[in-house]
């Protein structure tokens, strides 16, 4: 895969560079601060791009912006958007334009090497990566509403993962269980909450997010 | 414990006991670190003399405005007229314009003789429509206060200045023959300075703001300074934010990843493995000092364990100069007797150390001085270097730092440096401890 990277902290970007290098990916193109971003999208056409947050010259948002621009001018460019903290409206803002080709997570993610270059390529492939943590805050917020605690706890964790965009092999893999078993759980979980069954990929997680925001 | 210029009473000796029973008199000297010292000099008859025409030079200068004055009323009285009669209306806010610049002469005048500055508090003139500035001018209590002022300088100034031609040929004669001839000290030149000091104190009186403008100053001082404060509150959240997020944070993240590699490298590639293992360590190393850094910038830990004079020392100590530490007045060490508000210390520390350092980059001095001393309710923090001179404060941001960390507790920083040195920041904390 050809990647490109956003990200200003040296010691990270050098970190990101050995570790898709080690995978086996090229790094196709690096920016440093924010308005690097678009052009060097737009020149290299990568696979997939992977953007800091928070950039120079302003250190706020600047990634995140140049992720949504990137997708209004890209719009089949998978992004996965990296920060050190995370902001269930910066999950909002990127998800607003469909949950194709998306990622948001935590930087600490990247240290579990294994997931997060299943997540890149989850991603690259046009899937969705949504941080645990972005999750759980929305678990969270949804609880006390009803159905959600009527889901038995397997059921919420099945929901959790779906919500993380994982598919039906991984999250079979995750609980250690068959995916057979995964479908059946994906089932109750889609008649308790009331949605309307919804095959995998990225349309479920926007109908599992939409349902946990409401 | 050093103790340093003290404002040890230095017990004059009268000038009859002088082994030489010349012109002698008491002058009263401010002294560094505005301690009041008594300094015994003996004045020689030129100087009598010269301070008396200095004296008279204020007093006629005096005069001569109360001359200006008089003239001024009557511009006074016809601004007032013509307003009533509403069509020269225009007129009131220029008049009050031409008084005010009288009354700021005047405060020169005095503060350059009294030696301390004398405030002035006005509505402002220049904004509006004419009606508005008619009824500022006519509203601003400042006006009266001149106005004040006017009618009684055009008495004592004159009144005053011909006391001083009446003790003049009278002073020539008495002194000549008891100063002169009979080596005795002055008696009636040296009145004069005392008329043209009544005089200035006069006029200071007169023309300093009412109770109520410098209260609603005060008040407007007070609004500023917690402002200040709570932009600095702002500002230090963000810094120390910025700090955690590019230094510790990201040194952590980088951390993971590199232990992330080396498990995934361990089976295979064990040399790989250890590689990446050994530049784990050294990031956790520097994710350590990282957050040292940050910690020092929050509230220094040595503060807390060595109290502020440790403190100070323990800066003194690692700033590659020869530093002498003076403190008076302050517990040395932790304990908790003597110690002032936390805020306080953290203040006079960075205070300290940003003139220590500060003193090292640019001063080019090689030994430097820091005294701390506790007075009247006031920590008092000065860093002076014998360096080249000529710091400027709009070159850096660290006495930017400084002077809002010190605004914010109500204190005051004075830099002095001029061309050639000394540099002497010296900080005024407030404290009630």
């Amino acid at each position: 895969m050809r990647v490109v990277i956003a990200e200003d902290n040296a010691l990270l970007r050098e970190g990101l560079v050995l570790l898709l290098g080690s995978a086996g990916h090229e790094v196709a193109g690096v920016a440093a601060t924010g308005p690097e971003v678009l052009p060097l999208l737009l020149e290299q056409r990568p696979d997939v791009a992977v953007l800091d947050v928070r950039l120079p010259p302003g250190f706020r948002d600047e990634g995140l912006r140049a992720a949504l621009d990137a997708r209004r001018k890209l719009p089949a460019l998978p992004v996965l958007v990296l920060s050190q903290y995370v902001e269930e409206t910066y999950a909002a803002e990127l998800l607003g334009g469909g949950a194709h080709g998306v990622g948001y997570l935590l930087k600490d993610r990247v240290g579990r090497v294994d997931e997060f270059l299943e997540a890149l390529e989850r991603v690259a492939a046009g899937g969705t990566a949504l941080d645990p943590e972005v999750v759980t805050e929305l678990m969270s917020r949804s609880r006390g509403k009803g159905p959600l605690d009527s889901l038995t706890p397997r059921e919420q964790e099945v929901l959790r993962l779906m919500a993380e965009g994982r598919d039906n092999a991984t999250i079979a893999k995750a609980l250690v269980i068959t995916e057979r078993s995964v479908h059946k759980h994906i089932g109750n979980v889609f008649a308790k909450l009331g949605l309307p069954p919804s095959d995998s990929g990225h349309r479920r997680v926007l109908a599992v997010l939409a349902y946990l925001k409401r | 414990m050093t103790v340093f210029n003290s404002p040890r009473p230095t017990v004059p000796i009268p000038w009859h006991q002088l082994p030489n029973r010349r012109c002698s008199q008491l002058y009263r000297a401010r002294g560094p670190g505005a301690h009041t010292l008594i300094v015994m000099r003996r004045v020689t008859v030129r100087e009598v003399l010269r301070s008396a025409v200095r004296a008279s030079f204020h007093l006629v200068t005096g005069a001569g405005l109360s001359v200006v004055c008089y003239l001024m009323i009557g511009l006074t009285l016809l601004a007032a007229t013509a307003t009533a009669c509403v069509i020269g209306a225009g007129m009131l806010p220029e008049t009050v314009r031409v008084l005010r610049g009288l009354a700021g002469f005047e405060r020169r005048r005095v503060a350059a003789w009294l030696g301390t500055p004398v405030p002035e508090r006005y509505l402002p003139l220049d904004q509006g429509s004419l009606l508005e500035r008619v009824r500022a001018a006519g509203s601003d209590p400042g006006t009266y206060r001149d106005l004040r002022w006017l009618a009684a300088q055009l008495l004592y100034g004159l009144v005053l200045c011909y006391a001083a031609m009446v003790l003049w040929p009278l002073g020539l004669l008495v002194d000549g023959v008891w100063c002169g001839l009979a080596r005795r000290p002055a008696v009636l030149l040296p009145r004069l300075s005392e008329l043209a000091t009544l005089e200035a104190r006069i006029s200071r009186q007169l023309l300093l703001p009412s109770p109520s403008a410098r209260l609603s100053e005060r008040i407007d001082q007070l609004a500023a300074t917690r402002a200040g404060a709570v932009a600095a509150h702002g500002a230090e959240l963000r810094r120390i934010e910025r700090d955690l997020h590019d230094g510790a944070q990201a040194h952590l993240v980088a951390l993971s990843m590199r232990l992330g590699l080396a498990r995934r490298a361990y089976d295979q590639q064990p040399a790989a493995a250890r590689t990446l293992l050994d530049a784990a360590q050294d990031q956790a190393e520097e994710a350590l000092a990282e957050l040292r850094h940050v910690v020092r910038g929050i509230h220094p830990p040595v503060l807390t364990d060595r109290g502020l004079v440790g403190a100070v020392r323990a800066l003194a100590a690692g700033s590659g100069l020869e530093v002498s530490v003076a403190v008076q007045g302050l517990a040395d060490g932790p304990e908790d007797g003597g110690r002032a508000p936390a805020a306080v210390e953290a203040a006079a520390y960075f205070v300290v150390a940003e003139g220590l350092t500060n003193a090292a980059k640019h001063s080019g001095a090689d030994r430097a001085t820091v005294e701390l001393w506790r007075e009247d309710g006031m920590l008092r923090v000065r860093v002076r270097d014998e360096g080249r001179g000529g710091a400027d404060e709009g070159s850096g941001t660290g006495l930017l730092g400084v002077r809002r960390r010190v605004a914010a507790l109500d204190g005051s920083v004075c830099l002095t440096s001029p061309s050639g040195g000394p540099t002497v920041v010296e900080v005024v904390l407030p404290c009630a401890w």
